[in-house]
């Protein structure tokens, strides 16, 4: 399995997704050996085998005798010994998401900083590399090219069935370690440019999309709207995409968190990328028609993004800011806090492929309001459901649901039985089946 | 000689509109008339018409032997009149046979008898107005909103004057006794009649199951099942929504050609006749005083309440619109009287009913709404701002105290016959 980050050094949904799913697959006897750019070593990965193609590899062989007490082990083991690998360093900063100008900016900070060893690749080899896609440098294409040379390299000493790539950054490496072995490759799409960028996208980001996806044996999109759109945008036909929505694992009760005194004012949260795809401005035009008629109110807005200074100015013009905190880009313990201490989540998305955010603030007891322009909106029934733009009606959910602890008692209590169905076994249980389809299917062909 | 007793729930609500928060309504009209006309017109195609046709054809067919009783609500009796005319005419049609009877309930199929019995009281006399000036027949059996009963809905049914009430015949209530006879009301001289739920259910529900190991279910077989009851019961009441008839039993299953045939093959036994409610209770005596230790109904397996009052919304709305009762009353205000007797139908309460709803079984639940949320999130706006309006009557009122103001004379029983009307 090929990934590009894995908690708990993440910069979105991607990586939470891939723990979950490779926790599901495991439990259904997937042995998985997955392949990041960089594998930090606090990271939870006993139920699988978490590779760095190259510096475990200059790991053990500096270090430790052979281990022998699982079938991956061994293959890792032989691996390691057959394996010629030079030490490389993958910058493992990149972040999927940022623009190319952000990602720019890094690897200048990068460049200046210490030195990126030119990769000695024997690439030429492979037909996919004298397309476009790997024609450009200094840029995050650059790194996803360097991704794609030592995991094909790696893949060689490694024994599998299949390949399955997520997300366009691993897409080319999937493609050539699907060509060299053999193997079929699924392609996994959490998130497409379209969904990010609508139709201004980034056309080397599209190429390298529809590269895997054209590849691919298997497509899994999170959602069926995703499906729609990568039928769209990559006019392939609906047999090919399987749909797997994604799962969350119930966390702990935060009660701990939770502020119990009577009179603090009720919180709405917004937490996600702060642009324009994730609709935080309807937000803020939703907030404005509620604190009216509900005085004691604060709107949380989480997150940071290009949108964020022109929404704080937004707040100010409305008059608004009273009511209004802006504690920026949470992770981890901050991201339990806001989720458990809200009195509601709002997903404003303009176009959200799934929105496993949703997800999670039940799994805190938050309820959670969801625009329809949501992969999770399919899915989720024990919920308010409002179309982005429809900020009148955004806000008269908003000032019900805080008016009446009935509405969201009854919300949060079934949600949370839905909750169960939504788990990531159910994800990975699709997810084998797609396994098994493609696997079947190469063996007749044989 | 027993019998058979067929008796039809014949019930449409007035349907809230999306309203919001921010909404207010001049003359305070919630109701959303285009989707309540237009569904109206609707079942009137698919069952009320073609139903009644049939009715008074097999009525005819066996000279008068065939006999049916109907329960219809007030809400139903009001949209008829506005928006489907045809189908009250085809009504009085078969109240004219003589072989129909109607039966009496709470006029806007309300939860009153749980919240209120002065309102209970005044929504089943408004009731027995209406049927009264409808089919010319005064109601003598009672039956309650979704077949909800305790004992102390049969007795307050006593009170208001009927001679025998409608109730499930609920297993936990029934133990060892039969649903096949006639009982009387715990500690009261009002007979009553017991729902067979099982033959009942073989029409309403499973008629056209074609996973069920009795499909397809013709009129001889189910006539078989009846005269197994021959010696052990005196009557099989066979209670339904009328809507079974081409609404939810789609006529391309059969089931109007199996209501065809039944009352024939019902009668080829020479001991089985037809018989309204109270040809039952005057024909038959009662075997024994029935107590029941909790509230039933009709609806789903436990035959409880949860179905309206199952969650903390409902909970809540119900509260809400009940507490407004007093207000209402001291405003003598017809049109927010009735106003608020319609935002009192249980199907407001219904469709927020969340236990349905689960394990993305969506689909098989109808309401108007996206969900039960948006229901309650509906109906609490529209609460609030009847609230709204009933303050601004109460501020006004009490300026005009003193002076007798046209709009608050005192309540007269002609006042509350017009809301009959």
């Amino acid at each position: 399995m090929l990934g590009w980050e894995y908690p708990p050094h993440i910069s979105g949904g991607l990586g939470t997704a891939c723990e979950g799913l490779t926790r599901g697959l495991a439990r259904q006897g997937v042995e998985v050996l997955f392949m990041v750019p960089r594998v930090f070593g606090d990271e939870d990965s006993s139920h699988m085998t978490l590779i760095d193609p190259l510096r475990h590899s200059v790991k053990r062989r500096k270090g430790a005798g052979p281990s022998s007490d699982s079938q991956s082990r061994v293959t890792i083991e032989q691996l390691f010994s057959e394996a010629e690998l030079q030490e490389i360093f993958i910058p493992a900063f990149l972040q999927p998401y940022w623009s190319e100008k952000e990602y720019s900016r890094q690897l200048q900070l990068l460049r200046e900083s210490s030195t990126i060893e030119s990769l000695p690749l024997e690439l030429s080899s492979h037909r996919f590399l004298s397309s476009s896609a790997l024609q450009y440098g200094s840029d995050i294409f650059e790194e996803v090219n360097r991704y794609a040379a030592v995991v094909s390299r790696t893949a060689r000493y490694l024994d599998f069935d299949l390949v399955h790539a997520h997300d366009w950054m691993t897409f080319l490496a999937g493609t050539l370690v699907s060509r060299q072995s053999g193997k079929p490759l699924v392609v996994h799409i959490h998130s497409l440019e379209y969904d990010r960028s609508g139709q201004a996208g980034n056309r080397r980001i599209h190429d390298l999309e529809k590269l895997g996806i054209v590849s691919a044996d298997a497509v899994i999109a999170v959602s069926h709207y995703t499906k729609g759109i990568i039928r769209r945008e990559h006019g392939i036909p609906a047999e090919k995409i399987s749909v797997v929505h994604n799962g969350i694992y119930p966390s702990e009760a935060v009660q701990h968190y939770r502020d119990s005194s009577p009179d603090r004012r009720k919180r709405v949260l917004f937490l996600g990328r702060v642009t324009f795809q994730k609709g935080p401005d309807y937000f803020v035009e939703a907030a404005a028609k509620v604190i009216p008629h509900v005085p004691e109110v604060e709107f949380v807005l989480a997150g940071t993004g290009d949108m964020l200074p022109r929404l704080k100015s937004r707040v100010y013009e409305l008059g608004i800011e009273r009511h209004f905190s802006f504690p920026g880009f949470l992770k981890g313990e901050e991201v339990e806090r806001a989720f458990s201490t809200a009195d509601l989540y709002v997903m404003p998305s303009v176009s959200e492929p799934f929105g496993i955010a949703a997800l999670e603030a039940i799994s805190f007891d938050t309820p959670a309001l969801i625009s329809r322009q949501t992969g999770v909106s399919e899915v989720l029934g024990h919920t308010l459901k409002f179309d982005f733009w429809d900020i009148d009606r955004l806000a008269d959910l908003i000032i019900n649901a805080l008016q009446y602890d009935e509405l969201r008692q009854d919300m949060i209590q079934m949600a949370r039985r839905e909750l169960k169905r939504l788990r990531w076994d159910a994800a990975a249980e699709k997810t084998l089946a797609v396994y098994e389809m493609i696997i079947h299917r190469n063996e007749r062909r044989i | 000689m027993p019998s058979v007793c067929f008796y039809f729930q014949v019930h449409q609500p007035f349907r809230v509109a999306r309203f919001t928060h921010f909404d207010s309504v001049i003359w305070t009209d919630y109701f959303d008339v285009q989707k309540n006309a237009s569904i109206c017109r609707k079942v009137a195609q698919k069952c009320y018409l073609p139903t009644n046709a049939k009715l008074l054809e097999l009525i005819q067919r066996h000279d008068g032997a065939f006999r049916v009783s109907f329960s219809i609500t007030g809400t139903a009796l009001e949209q008829f009149e506005a928006y489907a005319p045809e189908v009250l005419d085809s009504f009085v049609r078969l109240a004219q046979t003589g072989c129909v009877e109607f039966i009496g309930e709470t006029y806007y199929h309300s939860l009153a008898a749980l919240y209120s019995e002065d309102e209970f009281r005044a929504q089943v006399k408004l009731h027995t107005k209406a049927i009264q000036k409808y089919f010319g027949q005064t109601p003598r059996v009672f039956r309650n909103t979704e077949l909800i009963y305790n004992d102390r809905i049969g007795q307050l049914a006593r009170e208001i004057g009927f001679e025998a009430i409608i109730a499930e015949g609920v297993d936990d209530v029934l133990d060892w006794r039969s649903p096949n006879f006639v009982y009387t009301v715990h500690n009261s001289d009002a007979k009553l009649l017991l729902k067979n739920y099982k033959l009942s259910d073989d029409i309403a529900f499973r008629f056209s199951n074609r996973g069920w190991e009795e499909f397809p279910l013709t009129a001889d077989k189910f006539s078989g099942w009846v005269h197994r009851v021959s010696g052990n019961g005196d009557v099989v009441n066979l209670f339904m929504d009328y809507e079974t008839f081409g609404e939810h039993q789609w006529a391309s299953t059969g089931i109007f050609e199996f209501l065809d045939y039944l009352p024939g093959e019902i009668m080829k036994h020479p001991d089985w006749n037809f018989a309204t409610p109270f040809e039952v209770v005057s024909r038959y005596s009662a075997r024994a005083d029935l107590h029941f230790h909790r509230l039933t109904s009709w609806a789903d397996l436990e035959r409880d309440l949860t179905a309206w009052r199952g969650n903390t919304m409902q909970e809540k709305a119900l509260a809400e619109v009940y507490s407004l009762e007093k207000q209402v009353k001291s405003l003598n205000d017809l049109r927010l009287l009735a106003v608020w007797r319609k935002l009192l139908t249980s199907d407001h309460f219904y469709y927020m009913c969340t236990k349905w709803f689960a394990d993305g079984d969506v689909h098989a639940y109808f309401s108007p709404f996206e969900s039960p949320y948006d229901a309650f999130v509906n109906y609490m706006n529209v609460l609030k701002d009847f609230k709204r309006e009933l303050d601004k009557g109460s501020s006004a009122l009490s300026k005009d105290k003193g002076s007798h103001s046209k709009k608050s004379g005192p309540r007269s029983s002609e006042t509350t016959e017009l809301l009959s009307a």
